[in-house]
């Protein structure tokens, strides 16, 4: 086979933004090749500069090694079938069909003959005299890809053709698609965002992500052997898990070593392990290489989708006081003053300063008549790096005054040492208004408790996932509750046919080819 | 929806009194003779004879018509290209550009017409800057021409509007398809762009034609006191003759021929669009 098309280093900027970031491509005869990624990933410019609607910035476009970057797009052996059809409203399917011929001043018997041989092709012989607009979207996308093979171009291009349409015709038109490129034995260069349809249709497929091309390969490449996590998400499910790569052939993850086939990395690499849901089997929890709980089970129709949790994230549980707002009134001086006790750890104390006791004492003065803010002129307090209660005192310039208590406390953290985390958080006093008000309280609760997670071996952050708390934020009053604070857990998806119900204890197996390896580098 | 129903009553009653009624009355008046009172009607024809067997006020249809297919002619020959480049230019440009056509419409269209009498009288401006280059006085004012050019100032915003309306309605991707398809700027022009904007043609056509055809202040101010059109005879009847049922049933027949000429426009809109590309 032969390179038909070449892109070389081709750069596209709009308006000062890099869409395209030096792709480097070439597409041969006779090949069905998708470019896939997510909206926004450049697969669409790239085929519009290929089509002529767009001057890449940068770069050339080889066709059959001559430079077509210049040529406009009416002179160009390519033809397009556009996103939503683009078909003309004015004219029936036959001349729609019949334009490019048309064009070309082609005599009127050999366009019939062609224009009737393209619509047996497409399956649409009954339907040359009637109007596009009276059509339905399949057969809109019949007639768009009829008015382009007409023209016997070498290579066809497809830019998302069948997003329009629903499930089940989207499955019909592949195969049919598939069909007619085989018939007509052309290049086709078809756009999706849809992994599946890629991987049905493709006899390459180039991967895509900002701009720049991550992995080209055959569905089972891509599929397979993904180079990186991203492709590894996109194309298909897949669970990642952290690993570190001992030897050739031997990998570590959740702490236990595993055969696999993968080799070529340095001694203890850290890497990703990629495990796609359908190679993991579901065992009695005693043959299992992992074990584990089943958390939730989706019928998907062909199989069930379980999740089965292998670690289970830290988590911590402090008490929110919410207490009712009752601000010290001065009469004379016509002034408001609230403030709340809160809890420290002991190590916050070395670095506590002013401002964040107003803050986290949520210290406030105001005017009761036009609600406006009177600043906090004094703070007094006295604090040691031990247990306790320390009173702090805010004043204005007025003399208005509001004393509260900060207690210091080392109990806040919980440590998991299986897991090598930690997560921290503090008790913390409300008022039941800012909870009624808040608009994000799961972030606002993270902020109040300072709540936080990280890893004993390098002390990275670790998100907190799940927060659970036992009050209606909207009719809270006075009173305690609790709050508690999550990590994630290791979680793995399966696709099984076998049914195991929420809740039981299972092993997870599989075999050293079902892991692959991925180097955090790509 | 049917309490929505009694809604609309007002606006019955508006259409029954402000239209229907003067519009059957304009009839009523077409077909009697003059002296009738409420009770007593003496239906003719009398009225239409005398319009067809007089070859004045034949004469006088025949040029009313001219004038107003010259104005809408002009009006689209002028109109499309600035409709044209005013829609292919960037979006801040279009709205200062479609401001600038339609700034004069807000005044006063006698108000206008009386400028181009300035403009165009023996020692008007044109004249005189003729004069400044050693070009003799050139009679412009009380002609065709000053006719003609006062009905395509007046009425080409309409032209303007509706065919720039119709362009930038169009989806650009069928001009991409055209040219993916092999056709150059000027066959995508001829093929795509122009049959899909003939809707926005046929309404502007319709919105020069039937003031061009009735307009009367327009002859009488720049065509001048012996120039006649459809339109003066009608007010002439009205208001200086006092003759209202030859007058109304002057504009029951120019009612007619509008009407007519209306339903020719859309059936050639029609079949155009039926047709297609087989034009091509």
């Amino acid at each position: 086979m032969k390179k038909l098309i070449q892109f070389k280093r081709i750069v596209k900027e709009f308006d000062g933004k890099l869409v395209l970031k030096g792709i480097d491509l070439d597409i041969y005869e006779n090949e069905f090749v998708t470019l896939l990624g997510p909206s926004g990933c450049g697969k669409t410019t790239l085929l519009r500069i290929l089509g002529g609607f767009l001057t890449p910035t940068e770069g050339q476009v080889l066709f059959d090694g001559q430079d077509i970057s210049k040529i406009p797009p009416y002179k160009r052996e390519v033809n397009t079938v556009f996103q939503k059809y683009a078909l003309f409203p004015h004219m029936n399917v036959y001349n729609n069909i019949a334009f490019g011929l048309k064009i070309k001043k082609e005599p009127k018997d050999i366009i019939e003959q062609k224009v009737m041989r393209m619509l047996k092709l497409v399956n649409l012989e009954e339907y040359a005299d009637r109007a596009v607009t009276e059509m339905s979207g399949g057969q809109q996308q019949r007639v768009a890809i009829a008015r382009a093979l007409v023209n016997e171009p070498s290579v066809l291009l497809l830019d998302e053709p069948l997003g329009a349409l629903d499930l089940k015709l989207r499955k019909e038109m592949q195969r049919e698609l598939k069909k007619i490129q085989q018939e007509v034995g052309i290049t086709f260069i078809y756009v999706t965002h849809d992994q599946e349809e890629a991987l049905t249709m493709s006899d390459k497929i180039v991967v895509m992500k900002e701009g720049e091309i991550q992995q080209i390969g055959s569905p089972t490449d891509i599929y397979n052997e993904p180079v990186n996590e991203y492709v590894a998400n996109f194309i298909g499910e897949s669970n990642i898990i952290d690993g570190i790569m001992l030897k050739d052939y031997q990998v570590m993850f959740e702490d236990k070593k595993f055969d696999c086939v993968d080799f070529g990395f340095a001694p203890n690499e850290r890497v990703d392990v990629v495990i796609r849901p359908e190679d993991l089997d579901i065992v009695p929890k005693e043959q299992g290489k992992l074990k584990g709980i089943i958390k939730s089970v989706l019928f998907k129709g062909v199989h069930y989708e379980m999740m089965v949790e292998t670690k289970v994230g830290t988590s911590i549980t402090v008490k929110m006081r919410v207490s009712e707002d009752r601000p010290v009134f001065n009469e004379a001086a016509n002034e408001k003053i609230s403030a709340n006790d809160f809890y420290l750890d002991v190590e916050d104390v070395a670095e506590l300063d002013e401002a964040t006791i107003v803050a986290r004492a949520d210290a406030q003065a105001w005017n009761p008549d036009t609600d406006e803010f009177i600043s906090i002129k004094e703070i007094e307090y006295t604090i040691k790096q031990e247990n306790g209660t320390y009173p702090v005192t805010f004043r204005t310039a007025a003399g208005t005054a509001v004393t509260v208590n900060m207690i210091v406390k080392d109990e806040n953290r919980v440590v998991n040492k299986e897991y090598q985390e930690e997560i921290f958080a503090v008790n913390f006093f409300k008022k039941a208004d800012e909870i009624h008000e808040s608009i994000a309280l799961e972030t606002d609760l993270k902020t109040w408790a300072n709540a936080s997670a990280w890893s004993l071996e390098d002390g990275s952050p670790v998100e907190i996932t799940s927060i659970h708390y036992d009050f209606d934020p909207e009719t809270v009053t006075t009173g305690v509750y609790e709050v508690t604070f999550a990590t994630e857990g290791y979680e793995y998806k399966v696709d099984t046919t076998d049914f195991h119900p929420e809740g039981a204890e299972v092993g997870l197996t599989f075999t050293p080819e079902d892991i692959h390896i991925m180097s955090k580098e790509q | 929806m049917k309490e929505f129903r009694n809604m609309a009553f007002p606006y019955v009653i508006w259409i029954a009194v402000m239209i229907v009624a003067p519009m059957l009355l304009i009839l009523l008046y077409a077909f009697t003779t003059a002296g009738n009172d409420v009770t007593t009607f003496h239906f003719t024809l009398e009225n239409f004879t005398r319009f067809f067997s007089d070859m004045v006020f034949l004469e006088v249809l025949r040029r009313s018509l001219f004038i107003a297919i010259i104005t809408t002619v002009i009006c689209i020959v002028l109109g499309y290209p600035i409709a044209y480049i005013i829609a292919n230019s960037q979006i801040k440009h279009q709205v200062r550009l479609i401001l600038m056509i339609t700034i004069p419409t807000w005044i006063n269209m006698l108000v206008r017409t009386y400028a181009w009498m300035g403009i165009l009288q023996d020692n008007g401006l044109v004249n005189q800057i003729l004069g400044f280059f050693g070009i003799g006085h050139v009679t412009l004012l009380y002609t065709d021409f000053a006719v003609i050019l006062g009905m395509v100032y007046n009425f080409i915003p309409f032209m303007i509007l509706q065919i720039h309306a119709s362009l930038t309605k169009m989806d650009k991707s069928y001009l991409e398809a055209a040219s993916d398809l092999g056709a150059d700027k000027v066959q995508s022009f001829l093929k795509i762009t122009l049959p899909l904007s003939l809707p926005g043609v046929i309404s502007g056509i319709t919105l020069v034609f039937l003031p061009a055809v009735s307009s009367f202040f327009i002859p009488k101010l720049l065509g001048g006191g012996q120039y006649v059109l459809i339109g003066n005879v009608i007010e002439s009847q009205f208001l200086t003759s006092g003759d209202w049922n030859f007058g109304s049933a002057i504009s029951v027949i120019m009612a007619i021929i509008i009407m007519f000429s209306m339903y020719l426009t859309k059936k050639v809109d029609k079949d155009e669009s039926a047709k297609g590309g087989d034009t091509v």
